[in-house]
């Protein structure tokens, strides 16, 4: 199984190629985003912000929204989630649209959101398969999808109930870092690697 | 539900080795960091945080050998301090492997490292490390390690940093570091029930109490622990179930 993380520049992303590695896998970082649909399994990572994110991707804007709709599997964290959706109060320019809705400024007293919090309303197996039910955030900003079915799990900060994951066939994103939620994290990612 | 309160273990990392200081002073060695930091995940530590005491520029490159390589084995964020005197500084720690950089000297003698590194990387992975040393019915500001003093006062320095892009402070009282005779509350308080980020109280913790005393009447939404554990006076997981038995919210593993 070919997997790729498309690295548009953001931070750490040792922890997550390490948590995506394991036999038979062929785990590679490419930043062109063009080249990093010739895959199996397309890595949208979480660190940075919307707006250089969204330009580091532009050219291949397009055609990587039609590889996802066509039924690339694809795992978007943090702000590879929000790059999912169609623009973000962050900064300009326009994402996936894989998922109607804007990204928004969390609605609490106490942003950003640093540290692990329960996941509820669980409807996607994935969170059983591996037992996460508490998770670690790094985040300022949360999705606000036009449509609440897209919607998997939640999580609330501060009074701001906001989504934890969506999903649209293969195409799965998660607000929080799987790859920084110890043992039921990792779990979380090679539960989505053998299902997808 | 809202966000669990955080136990942090602190590795004092010096040449690529663990130590722990007693009120920075008089080090001594305590283990290998990688193992250490696996040892502590295992054990339901919500973080790691290394703190890199090295006098010395070739010492850089151990340090960022060692977040690599401990990046790669643990999966719970990583923060790494010490040292950090520029925004290229910052970027090397986070491509090492590092989720969240703390700065210390360094923001109070070039305050502008905190909003650039905030916005070139997010609020999220800075954190302002304050030392701070009380002086009447006030706290003032030290640097390098504790050994000098400024004219800031450690809460009003808080509030700026927070401004400028300090998504986490990181609070420690030099005169309870190495006491084990509890944090200092008050200060914690100060900062804690007046800044919009989280922030994480550092020095004195000797019992389970005092961990339960910096989050309950200390507002902290997190505490850095560090010598009762390398010691094995105590685990993460008895601090932890002591929190959860005094009615706070913490994530436990199986």
């Amino acid at each position: 199984m070919r997997i790729t993380v498309f690295d548009y520049g953001a931070g750490n992303l040792h922890s997550l190629t390490k948590s995506l590695g394991g036999e038979g896998r062929d785990v590679t970082l490419v930043s062109n985003p063009q080249l990093a649909l010739d895959t199996d399994v397309l890595i949208l990572p979480g660190v940075g912000a919307f707006a250089p994110a969204v330009a580091a991707m532009a050219a291949a804007r397009d055609i990587m929204r039609s590889a996802l709709q066509a039924g690339l599997p694809c795992l978007g964290v943090c702000l590879g989630m929000q790059l999912l959706f169609e623009s973000s109060d962050e900064g300009d320019g326009e994402g996936l649209a894989i998922f109607g809705g804007r990204v928004e400024r969390l609605r609490a007293q106490h942003v950003p959101q640093i540290g692990w919090n329960d996941i509820e309303d669980v409807n996607d197996l994935l969170f059983a398969r591996s037992s996460l039910r508490t998770a670690y955030y790094a985040n300022s900003f949360v999705c606000r999808p036009t449509d609440p079915t897209v919607v998997t799990a939640w999580s609330t900060h501060d009074g701001d109930r906001f989504p934890a994951a969506v999903r649209a066939g293969n195409v799965v994103g998660v607000q929080f870092h799987p790859e920084k939620s110890s043992t039921p994290g990792v779990r979380f990612i090679e539960e989505f690697l053998q299902t997808c | 539900m809202s966000l669990s309160r955080r136990v942090i273990v602190c590795l004092d990392v010096r040449d690529g080795r663990v130590v722990k200081g007693v009120q920075f002073e008089g080090l001594r060695e305590v283990g290998d960091p990688v193992e250490l930091a696996q040892h502590y995940e295992r054990d339901g530590a919500d973080e790691i945080t290394f703190l890199d005491i090295s006098a010395t520029i070739d010492a850089r490159a151990t340090l960022f050998d060692l977040v690599r390589r401990t990046a790669e084995q643990l999966f719970i964020p990583l923060t790494v301090g010490g040292g950090i005197r520029t925004v290229d500084d910052i970027a090397a720690a986070l491509r090492a492997g590092a989720d969240k950089v703390s700065v210390n000297s360094a923001a109070v003698y070039s305050p502008e490292i905190l909003a650039e590194g905030a916005a070139r990387f997010g609020t999220q992975c800075i954190v302002a490390s304050i030392d701070a040393k009380r002086e009447g019915t006030s706290w003032r500001v030290y640097t390098s390690g504790g050994k000098r003093r400024t004219e800031l006062d450690a809460i009003e320095w808080a509030h700026y940093c927070v401004a400028q892009g300090a998504g986490e402070i990181l609070l420690t009282s030099i005169d309870q570091d190495g006491s084990r005779n509890g944090y200092d509350l008050a200060l914690t308080h100060a900062v804690a029930s007046t800044v919009t980020v989280p922030v994480i109280a550092s020095g004195g913790a000797g019992v389970a109490s005092h961990i339960c005393d910096a989050i309950a009447i200390g507002a902290a939404d997190a505490v850095l622990v560090a010598g009762i554990l390398h010691d094995r006076v105590s685990t993460v997981g008895a601090l932890k179930r002591a929190l959860r038995d005094a009615g706070q919210s913490v994530r436990l593993v199986a």
